[in-house]
């Protein structure tokens, strides 16, 4: 190890960095691949004769256009709806003298910790009775809900660390508080307000029980059910599955590689499930 | 110049900011009452009554007390459940905690640059549960898979892991320990970053080598945070739902407590029934999560 710490290092940042990529790179490599290539034995490692026929599939014959669209539906507006409902509550929590505040984060962390799956009969009753089964409203509500500890606990933080005398300044400059918070509080906490976003979009992006019971017909169907259930309608799905699921994993990775950073910070802060 | 005053002391007087605090706090409790808390009560509520939409107890639900749950406690899928569902915890907690230190430790090496490592981390976490499971399903699959591949060439027998119950078992653990590994790592290194490099320094002029300055340092000093993982791991694999989900494409010849609960109530359309076992499953889920507060007060003070 003293001889030569490089390689070392090469060493322990290539099984991190493989540890992280293998299942990623495998399906693409698979993606590539014709069905008779994919069906040989013994199977081939890299792609004999390079096809983009599987993506061809799966914008054709499958609907991931469609699953994707709705998947953006729902995690655009769970997001959107928790981030704002969490910050107006994290600025209380983070400003405001508010009894029992040990008691509200208990009770945060303590919903955020609730199986999803013994609020799946409650709320298929509740979508049930108000004929919401297959609308947006029944996974963007539930999936809003679920992120606001996490977020709250993020933006909670990140309103600590902005100077309480930035606000008092601009309240004595004749701002109200609301005025203070907007001019000086949002502007100062983007980067957290951004944080929260990602992480509310990554759960709902990547959430199955819920969309699998509140929106399994065909049209509505989420990404995550939209693909699952390509197992179930073709003899051999492995060739369409994986370009679905490349299509399917290259924006949130784009995304992950763009802010990886704050995505970081976010996860260590807020204490997340992952 | 008095003007400004009383506005000031009219907007930090008690009244206003109490007031303001609960109208702020008003949106998040409402939108959380409504998809966590009346849930939880409705639960409550249905599983001391026989309601299975299937038949007219549907409309006219009929009160059995607590019959539901001595059901539960005589039905062998029930137990058999659980039990599978323990067997995750068992097998996925410790194993994520020691791959997740394991990636850790070695995230933690002075790279310059850093990116590729942060990604390595994190593609795991980001993945969708479904999506990783399906990977993993197409990886293990007996004919084609990768896995098999590997071990034909290294001149072993093909495993039929798909359909092998202990196989699919352990095939469903690797493929939650590679998912959750990788965020127990980012937790693990985030404990790792904050300790002192002064007490390496100096443990190695007393001239205590790596292995010994791992033990003695780096571990007592990670234990709460290796704690908070494995509580919140306790937690999420206590849930286990989405990975057998895929990876049996619906089948449950492997099922999990939460695959169980769904099948009941959503497939079954037992509701009664269903919500006692969701009822079960709540309790102990909430006494993991009390520990967890306890624990965590505990630190705070």
């Amino acid at each position: 190890m003293k001889d030569n710490p490089r390689i070392w290092l090469w060493i322990a940042a290539a099984i991190v960095v493989i540890n992280g990529f293998f299942p990623a790179v495998w399906i693409l490599l698979t993606s590539f691949k014709t069905e008779s290539e994919l069906t040989r034995i013994p199977i081939t490692w890299l792609p004999e004769s390079p096809t983009l026929q599987n993506y061809v599939q799966a914008f054709t014959n499958a609907p991931i256009l469609r699953y994707f669209l709705n998947s953006l539906i729902v995690a655009g507006g769970a997001t959107l709806l928790c981030v704002l409902v969490s910050a107006l509550a994290a600025y209380a929590l983070a400003r405001l003298r508010i009894p029992n505040k040990t008691l509200i984060f208990s009770l945060l962390v303590g919903v955020s910790m609730f199986p999803t799956v013994t609020l799946l009969l409650p709320l298929f009753e509740m979508v049930l009775a108000l004929g919401l089964r297959n609308n947006y409203i029944a996974l963007i509500l539930p999936h809003a809900a679920l992120s606001i500890p996490v977020a709250t606990l993020v933006l909670v933080s990140f309103f600590q660390g902005i100077p309480k005398d930035l606000e008092s300044a601009a309240m004595v400059d004749g701002c109200s508080r609301l005025g203070a918070l907007w001019r000086i509080v949002v502007p100062l906490s983007a980067p957290g307000v951004f944080t929260a976003s990602i992480l509310a979009f990554v759960n709902s992006w990547d959430e199955f029980l819920l969309a699998l019971t509140l929106m399994p017909s065909q049209a509505m169907r989420t990404l995550p059910v939209g693909i699952q259930f390509l197992q179930g309608e073709y003899s051999f799905p492995w060739p369409l599955i994986s370009a679905a699921l490349v299509i399917a994993l290259v924006p949130v990775a784009l995304v992950i590689a763009i802010f990886q950073e704050r995505v970081v910070g976010g996860l260590t802060q807020g204490g997340v499930k992952g | 110049m008095t003007q400004p005053q009383p506005r000031i002391r009219r907007s930090f007087g008690d009244l206003s900011e109490r007031a303001l605090a609960f109208w702020l706090l008003v949106p998040a409790a409402l939108l959380l009452g409504l998809v966590a808390l009346y849930p939880v009560g409705r639960l409550l509520y249905t599983s001391l009554f026989l309601r299975r939409l299937t038949d007219e107890t549907g409309n006219n639900p009929v009160f059995v007390g607590f019959q539901n749950f001595a059901q539960a406690f005589s039905d062998e899928r029930f137990w058999t459940a659980l039990w599978n569902t323990l067997l995750i915890v068992l097998v996925t907690v410790p194993g994520a905690l020691v791959v997740g230190l394991l990636l850790a430790l070695l995230a933690n090496l002075p790279f310059r640059v850093k990116w590729p490592i942060r990604l390595g981390l994190l593609l795991p976490w980001a993945l969708p549960l479904v999506f990783a499971g399906l990977i993993f399903r197409w990886f293990f699959d007996s004919q084609y898979g990768v896995v098999n591949d590997v071990i034909v060439r290294l001149g072993g027998e093909r495993l039929l892991w798909v359909t092998t119950p202990e196989l699919l078992f352990w095939a469903i653990c690797f493929s939650i320990i590679w998912k959750s590994s990788s965020f127990v790592a980012l937790i693990l290194l985030a404990g790792l970053q904050v300790i002192p490099k002064e007490l390496y320094e100096s443990a190695a002029v007393d001239g205590a080598n790596r292995w010994q300055s791992f033990w003695r340092i780096t571990l007592p000093l990670l234990l709460p945070a290796i704690l908070v993982a494995a509580i919140f791991r306790t937690i999420t694999a206590f849930q286990t739902f989405d990975i057998p989900f895929a990876m049996q494409n619906g089948g449950s010849a492997f099922e999990t407590l939460a695959m169980y609960v769904r099948t009941m109530s959503i497939e079954n359309l037992n509701f009664g029934y269903g919500s006692a076992l969701a009822v079960l499953m709540f309790l102990i889920s909430f006494a993991v999560t009390l520990v967890y507060l306890r624990y965590v007060r505990g630190a705070d003070d």
